[in-house]
Formats: C-alpha cells, structure tokens, sequence
C-alpha cells in the first residue's frame, strides 16, 4: 500500500455480495429505528402515565434487556425462533434488534417524560383539547427531541451489531457486520479496512445527531446521558 | 348577582383517604373568591374538581346552573392557571395564548386579535415572538394567565399562582391581578395558603381545614369574627388564653384573672371556653374606660419597626402576644424591658369567646 487511496472503496462497492449487506444493514437499521421507537416511546408513556398495577413489573422487566449479556439474547432469539418455525432471514434478525432498541428507547423517553410532568397535558386539556389532542399537540412535541435521539441511538446499535445478528440471521444475505466477520477468516483485506471506517462514520454520525438534536431544541436533559450510562455499565 | 359555581355536600376520596369532605359553596358571579387554607387541606384538590380533572366521590357540581361533575375538562367553560405555569415549552408566547382559540376553531384574525388583546392587559404585548424559556417567572406567570383569559372563560381558576415568586413581585402580582380580575369582570377562585394575600385581594374567603370549609365569608368578618379557634389562629396572628364561664359575660382564665367577655348564646356556667384577642388589640399601659385589664411581666420584646412586639407572661404557663404602634409620643427602645412588670388591657368588644 502506498499513499492515500480510494481504491479499496471502490473495490469494496464493486463487491456484489458486501454491498447487499451494506443495504440489508441499512435496510435492518431502519426498520429497527421505526418500529422500535414507535414501540418504545408508547410503552414509557404506558409506564410512566398508567397508574396499572402491572407498571412496577413491567418497568422492571423493561430493564432485563439492558443487563443481559447479548450472547445470552442471541441464542434465546435463535431458539424462539428455531421453535417457532420461523426461517432465519433479515427479517428474524430485525425482530430480534426491535425487540432489544424498545428498551433503549423506553430508558431515553421515559426520562424526559418523568421531568416534563402531567400538568402541560393537563393545561392542554383544559384548553380543550381532548386526551389524544393533548398527547398529539403537547405531549409528542416536547417529547420530540428524545424521541429523535432514542431513534438514532437505535440505529447506530443495530447498524453495527454483531452478537445478535449473528445468531439471528439466515444465509441469503449477511447484515455487514456478520459478512466481514466471514470476510476476516479468510484473512484481513485493505477492503475490510475501508468497510470499518465507512460503518465508523455511519455509526459516529448516527450517534453524533442524536446527541446535537435535543441540544439544537434547546433543551437540557434528553435522557442521552441516561443511556450511555446504561451503555457503558 | 347570578351564581358562577354551586357546590352541594362534595365529597372527594383517593381509596380510604377523604381529601374533601362535605363542601357545599356558592360562588357569584363576578366574585374574587379565595380558598384558603394550609397545605394538605384539598384546596387544589376542590379546584381540579371544578376543573374536571377529578371527579366527585359524592355531590353536585353546578356551573352556571349546569351540572357538570361528569363532563371532561376540554368541555367545560373553565379555564386554570397552574401554579407551575405549565407553558407549553415548544410553542412562542403568541400562540401559547392562541391554543385554547385554534381548540375551538375560531377564525384566524379573531384569533390575532384576541391573543393581542389579552397579551395587552397582562402588559406582555412586545413579548409575542419570545420563546417561553426566555421569560423570567413573573412572565411566564402573565403569559399562563393571558392564555386562559382569553378563552372568555366563566370562572378562572387559579392554583398558587404566586407561590413561585419572590416575596416584591408577588405584592406586585397581587395588585395587578385584582385590577385586571376587575377589569375583565371574570368570576376568579384563587387557592392561597397565604392569609395575607387573601385577605387582600378576596371578595370572599373560604376557609378549609381537613378538607373541610370551616368558615366562608368576606375578609373583613373571617378576620374579626372567626368561627372556630383554627381560623383564628390561622388567619392572622390570634392570642388564644384558656378560660371557664364563670358566670354572666365573666370568664376566668387558665393563668387566675377573671376578665368581661362577651358570652355566645347559651354558655353555660363552668363551661371551657377560650378567648381570642389580636395582638394589635391589646394595648400596654395605657386605657381608655371599661377596658379590661391585667397585670403581667414582659417575657420578649422584639423591635419590627413600624411596630414592636411584645410577649407578656400571664403566669401559670399562659402569655399573650402585644403589637405596639411607635408613636411619636413613645418610642419602644426604653419600654418594656424583659423582666418589667406591666399593665396590659383590649376592650370586651375585641375579644372572641370561642367554644
Ligand atoms: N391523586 C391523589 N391520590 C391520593 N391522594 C391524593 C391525591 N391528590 C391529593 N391527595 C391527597 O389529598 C390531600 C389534599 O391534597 P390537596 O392537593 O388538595 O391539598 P392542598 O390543600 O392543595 O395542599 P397544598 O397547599 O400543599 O397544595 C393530601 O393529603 C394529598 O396527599
Ligand atoms: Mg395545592
């Protein structure tokens, strides 16, 4: 290798089958992102405003996913999976990355939710707006920024996830990650080196966004912090 | 006068704790109607009923002669000020007060019109484009008040709201809310555990203990004429002596003196009673014909001023608390020294037999 060059990026996107992986990850990442914060913001509005009997388990059980090592939850997923009768494919592996980003997100959401208070919603009310008024026109905008950083926090984790895709995905195509894992055993290649700069910059960038949105809101606490604490420990 | 709210024998429970028991009060029309009392009572828990955010275990709710326990807020002719504003951070100050207009579908330019008005009579005009987490408190304060002003409500409801601010810019706050309350001629019932700030600003007070009204009337009346020793004691400053019916306006107190004192109606010989005297009532040697007087010792004597206070033993345990006026006759630096004796005295008018 001599001087600075584009070519192992060139060669990387020439390569049939790791471009397929490149878009099946972005295809997992996106649908991961949409399903999970959808999913993810409506059950910490459920934890945090019900007053069920069930939210205190629930809130519990919410956390599990958080604390189990990934090659725990892989293995577990292959198993549903495998007993279900479910065929591995992407779609397995994005089941399996929905099911991990809820509480991600749960974590993210319910932090901001817990500081914003009923009494916006209620002024909301008040004013007459109905219940779905007040979640539609108060309740969503202040959660917004949150709920944009839960999203993109769960897309950089399903982008470059390995253990669980790992488990969790067929033959056809590979998400990226598992492809250059294959990739490597037969030796390391300037192309897989270009690969892991250009899913660093997708990662970087994912998680960089979601840290500057709440900040470009104007707002203080997003519950980012809360997250890569739960990230880190 | 036509009646704003009726209120007959609400009750309110969460599981086994009754938060509210037994309210029963009509609020007129026009009325700066206060609910006062100390923390705990069921004052905001009153007003969210009337907000329709709870819902009576028991009783009628009645707005304008309609009754309304059973119908949401977003349909009842209320509107509140929450006593942490609860801006909607998202929104500008302008449309913050739109909100309750685009609700109910009212035409844009009213809309414009109407929010500029309101934010006019809060003196907030130049403000419209701000972002509410630029405004100091007393803004965001004006700015919840325009935003349910100008839904033309029939009553406004007002939870604390000043119980945020520092001590100039509530006085301040209190004024200009009286004036605009008279301005607008909007029924308003205001919870205050502040019995200054009640008494100030109220047509009428309520006062509740235990969620319980123990006495409603105008400030004048539940100032001077208190209905049960809580009120007395709470509203103002109030000397409370122990004391036993010794016979025709005759009470002999607790510390061994026998002093006149208006008896309520059927008092009967040996009964427990007790007095009630303001401070600023008593005065310290110095009387006027058929004063009742007692002797006493200055236990404490705290310069405030305008005025000074003096606490006077009864002996036996009792004391009674003074407010003496400066004066250009007497100054109080060589009064009353701790340990002096002293002659203290209040006319039988200004002393309250409380059973
Ligand atoms: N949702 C609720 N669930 C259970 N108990 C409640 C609820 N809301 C109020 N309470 C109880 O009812 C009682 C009266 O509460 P409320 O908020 O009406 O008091 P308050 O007079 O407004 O007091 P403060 O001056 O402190 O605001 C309190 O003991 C409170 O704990
Ligand atoms: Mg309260």
């Amino acid at each position: 290798m001599d001087g600075l060059s584009l070519q192992w990026y060139q060669e990387f996107f020439n390569d049939s089958a790791l471009r397929d992986s490149l878009f099946a990850s972005l295809e997992i990442a996106t649908v991961t992102m949409i399903v999970g914060t959808i999913l993810g913001t409506m059950l910490a509005i459920g934890l945090v405003r019900s007053r069920a009997k069930w939210s205190p388990g629930a809130n519990i059980l919410m956390l599990v996913p958080l604390v189990v090592p990934e090659i725990v939850a892989g293995i577990s997923a292959l198993l549903i999976f495998s007993q279900v009768g479910l065929t591995l494919s992407i779609w397995t592996v994005v089941l399996a990355h929905i099911t991990f980003s809820i509480s991600y997100v749960t974590v993210v959401v319910r932090a901001r939710l817990a500081s914003m208070g009923t009494e916006t919603e209620e002024a909301a009310m008040d004013l007459g707006a109905t219940r779905w008024g007040s979640v539609r026109l108060v309740l969503l905008p202040g959660l917004w920024p949150a709920i944009v950083a839960a999203g993109l926090l769960t897309f950089a984790l399903s982008f470059d996830d390995f253990v669980l895709s790992f488990f969790t995905t067929g033959e056809d195509v590979q998400p990226l990650p598992v492809r250059i894992w294959s990739a490597i055993r037969f030796g390391p290649s300037p192309t897989i080196n270009a690969i892991g700069t250009l899913m660093m910059v997708v990662s970087i960038s994912a998680i960089g966004l979601a840290l500057l949105i709440p900040r470009l809101f104007g707002r203080r606490e997003s519950g980012v912090k809360v997250l890569t604490a739960a990230e880190g420990g | 006068m036509s009646e704003a709210i009726r209120l007959e024998d609400v009750s309110k429970s969460f599981g086994e704790y009754e938060a509210v028991k037994d309210v029963s009060l009509t609020i007129e029309k026009g009325e700066f109607f206060s609910l006062l009392g100390p923390s705990g009572c069921g004052k905001t828990t009153t007003l969210r009923m009337l907000a329709g955010f709870e819902i009576p275990t028991e009783g009628r709710i009645l707005l304008e002669g309609e009754p309304v326990e059973d119908v949401p807020p977003y349909e009842r002719n209320v509107n509140m000020v929450f006593q942490s504003y609860a801006l909607f951070e998202h929104l500008d100050v302008a449309d913050n007060v739109a909100f309750g207009l685009k609700r109910k579908k009212v035409a844009k330019d009213e809309i414009r019109k109407r929010v500029e008005e309101s934010l006019e009579l809060v003196s907030l005009a130049d403000r419209a484009k701000s972002h509410t987490n630029e405004l100091s408190g007393g803004e965001k304060q004006r700015v919840a008040l325009a935003r349910a002003l100008v839904n033309e409500p029939a009553v406004l409801l007002l939870d604390e709201p000043l119980g945020a601010l520092d001590l100039k810019l509530r006085r301040q706050m209190q004024v200009e809310l009286k004036q605009i309350q008279r301005e607008v001629g909007i029924t308003f019932v205001y919870v205050t555990h502040d019995q200054e700030e009640a008494l100030a600003m109220s047509d009428r007070i309520a006062v509740m203990s235990d969620g319980e009204v123990v006495q409603c009337g105008v400030p004048e009346e539940v100032y001077e004429h208190p209905a049960e020793a809580f009120v007395a004691g709470f509203i103002g400053v109030s000397n409370l002596m122990e004391g036993i019916v010794q016979g025709k306006d005759k009470v002999k107190l607790a510390s061994g003196q026998s002093v006149k004192a208006p008896l309520p109606e059927g008092c009967d010989k040996g009964e427990k009673v007790q007095l009630s005297v303001r401070p600023e009532k008593i005065t310290l040697d110095d009387f006027e014909r058929g004063m009742v007087t007692l002797e006493g010792t200055v236990a404490e004597r705290v310069y405030q001023g305008v005025n000074t206070q003096v606490t006077i033993s009864l002996g036996d345990g009792a004391s009674v608390v003074a407010l003496e006026q400066q004066t250009y006759r007497a100054s109080a630096d060589d009064r009353w020294e701790p340990g002096a004796k002293v002659k203290l005295g209040w006319h039988p008018d200004h002393c309250l037999v409380l059973r």
